[in-house]
């Protein structure tokens, strides 16, 4: 039953980020919104069926719901804190010897942290257990199931913010971007704006030069130099699919005081043609002396 | 029990929106946002291509006849392999969807070395990937092309070599009771069953590959670039590391301009086969024997075919 529980928090928690609020652009591209409410959608109802389907026959069919607290019972006799269910941990110790003799028991390295909540959840008294003794059903959910309760602790507590300078601190430049060469129309504008994937794409592929002498504004955080004094860079990261495939674009910034480190900030200025060309294109960030430097608020859209 | 749990439910939401006020302003550490950053987005990312799966595998459970597949598949093993990786690009997704459906082909009485094909093929060959793969390399349409003829080539050989050195023991299969209650009973109890299992191990994965994104730099990488044979080891490995869903891996390797062709193709072929949330599904699916040889086997002749594809093709 408490599995169903699982389910629940997991199908809530990812329609908490896509529906409730728009925290998933944090973690993934914008284009996976329907996908992921029809997958949050799909879960909560599996959850909700269970859950209803053991509300009606709690007996009958209940589930042996916790060999892993029987695990905790067994593997750790002085660990746990529950002084109310002194007689149940015995009842609780001996189911748990019987029931790990047929489960297959998966893998002992999961389970306990995730757990010591839930666990509690499960005490629910002698005689479920001996349900669980006798009637072990055939849909006996491993333990590891309640590891899914991780990510759901993981977006609620630590409620993780966009990448952002601690991500993209090495020194090591940008990637090249994928555009093809000379794909870039010419600048008119007084004041350019366009995204650091374009600024960089422009800076180290574009044979003719588009960018020199033109005014540009560009929006990343403000990531620092370990290196020079003379600089910082501003950032942005760019994902393809999820925030673990997220590589950081870098354009470094010179002749402005840096604004503190992950501040979101408008920078205006003019591209500096690299002075030697000795250097192979990507190998450093290009660099912008600018003008303007304003700061801003997060980007509803945090990638690019 | 039963009056117990909605009770438990209302602590659970309560504390975990307790925690939302009292705990999180505390758990600001950098390394740690970073961290919890990569854990929710492999996840999230994962879920909809978890849940796909496990729906096509219950479907197959519940509603697919076994000698549907007799028919389906040529009856010599040895023919059903190849037949068995092509199809694989029919499932549009990556590699979270195939490993519970490989595992319900094999429940469903599929030659276990066919399901394995299927398994390997199916998130590096499908469409989607092989889009994303042309996108992410403008210019070089090869490299596509590359892709799925040596991750086809990979899941066949493997697929033989399991057939003929692989023993049916160390092999756990899912044998799913059919007989109780109706069809969708069966499909509800198949699907639950799978998604915690499999969504158990996705987790696992997800930790360790996001704790390697954030602990591992990446700059060493380019001291290696230059050196033929290392330079493929090594990107074959960090596809392992990392974990990325194929249809991003592409445009990843893409932006690893130092190193050669021979090499990304490498990234593309292993990623997809041997990485560690795939790792951790497949202890989950099909226990750790069969991992302890499956997963080796793969690596190694994921390395040989890009190594000779790459020599031939790009």
């Amino acid at each position: 039953m408490s599995q169903s529980l699982v389910l629940v928090l997991l199908g809530g928690a990812v329609l908490r980020i896509t529906v409730l609020s728009t925290t998933y652009v944090n973690y993934v591209k914008p284009a996976y919104r329907p996908i992921l409410i029809a997958a949050g959608l799909i879960v909560l109802v599996l959850g909700i069926i269970g859950l209803a389907q053991e509300w009606r026959k709690p007996l009958l069919t209940a589930e042996p719901t916790n060999p892993l607290d029987a695990d905790h019972a067994g593997l750790h006799p002085t660990g746990h804190d529950h002084a109310g269910f002194e007689h149940t941990e015995v009842a609780h110790t001996q189911a748990a010897h019987t029931q790990i003799a047929h489960t297959q028991v998966g893998d002992p390295r999961v389970g306990d942290r995730a757990l010591s909540q839930a666990a509690a959840a499960d005490h629910a008294g002698p005689e479920t257990d001996a349900v669980n003794e006798h009637g072990h059903s055939h849909t006996r959910v491993p333990r590891v199931a309640w590891l899914l309760c991780l990510p759901v602790f993981a977006i609620f507590l630590i409620a993780p913010p966009a990448l952002g300078a601690f991500a993209a601190r090495s020194e090591e430049p940008p990637p090249r971007p994928p555009a093809p060469i000379d794909a870039y129309h010419p600048l008119s504008a007084p004041v350019n704006e366009m995204t650091l994937g374009e600024f960089v794409g422009r800076a180290w592929e574009d044979s003719k030069r588009t960018l020199t002498g033109k005014t540009v504004r560009l929006v990343g955080f403000v990531v620092p130099s370990t290196k020079r004094k003379d600089r910082w860079y501003v950032a942005r990261m760019q994902i393809s699919c999820c925030a673990a495939d997220a590589v950081a674009l870098k354009v470094a910034i010179l002749g402005a005081a840096q604004p503190p480190e992950n501040q979101w900030v408008e920078v205006t200025g003019t591209w500096v043609p690299p002075q030697s060309t000795k250097i192979p294109n990507g190998t450093v960030a290009p660099e912008v002396t600018a003008t303007q430097v304003t700061l801003i608020p997060q980007p509803s859209e945090p990638y690019e | 029990m039963a009056p117990v749990m909605p009770w438990i439910f209302a602590v659970t939401v309560l504390l975990l929106i307790a925690g939302r006020f009292l705990l999180s302003p505390h758990l600001t550490a950098p390394a740690l946002q970073t961290w919890a950053t990569i854990f929710v987005a492999i996840c999230v990312q994962a879920l909809p291509f978890l849940v796909l799966g496990v729906t096509l595998s219950a479907a197959i459970t519940a509603f697919v006849p076994p000698s549907f597949w007799t028919r389906a598949l040529p009856r010599r093993p040895y023919v059903a392999v190849p037949v068995a990786g092509v199809a694989g690009a029919v499932l549009p997704g990556c590699e979270c969807a195939s490993v519970p459906v490989a595992s319900g082909l094999m429940a469903r009485g599929v030659t276990p070395a066919a399901a394995l094909a299927f398994l390997l093929a199916s998130p590096a060959i499908n469409p989607v990937v092989i889009v994303a793969t042309v996108v992410a390399f403008p210019g070089q349409p090869m490299m596509a092309v590359a892709r799925f003829v040596a991750s086809l080539a990979v899941s066949v050989l493997v697929g033989w070599f399991w057939l003929r050195f692989g023993r049916d023991d160390w092999l756990r299969i899912t044998r799913r009771e059919t007989a109780s209650g109706s069809k969708w009973a069966a499909f509800y109890e198949a699907m639950r069953h799978d998604l915690l299992h499999a969504g158990g191990f996705l987790v696992i994965g997800g930790i360790t590959a996001a704790t390697l994104n954030v602990v591992v730099p990446r700059t060493w990488l380019t001291s290696v670039a230059g050196v033929p044979v290392l330079s493929v080891v090594v990107l074959a490995l960090l596809a392992v590391l990392l974990s990325i869903c194929s249809e991003a891996d592409a445009f990843v390797v893409a932006s690893l301009t130092a190193f050669s062709p021979t090499a990304k193709l490498a990234f593309l072929v292993m990623g997809p086969m041997v990485d560690l949330k795939l790792i951790a599904l497949q202890i989950g699916t099909f226990g750790r024997a069969f991992a302890a040889r499956f997963v080796p086997l793969t690596f190694t002749l994921a390395i040989v075919v890009s190594l000779a594809i790459g020599q031939v093709l790009l």
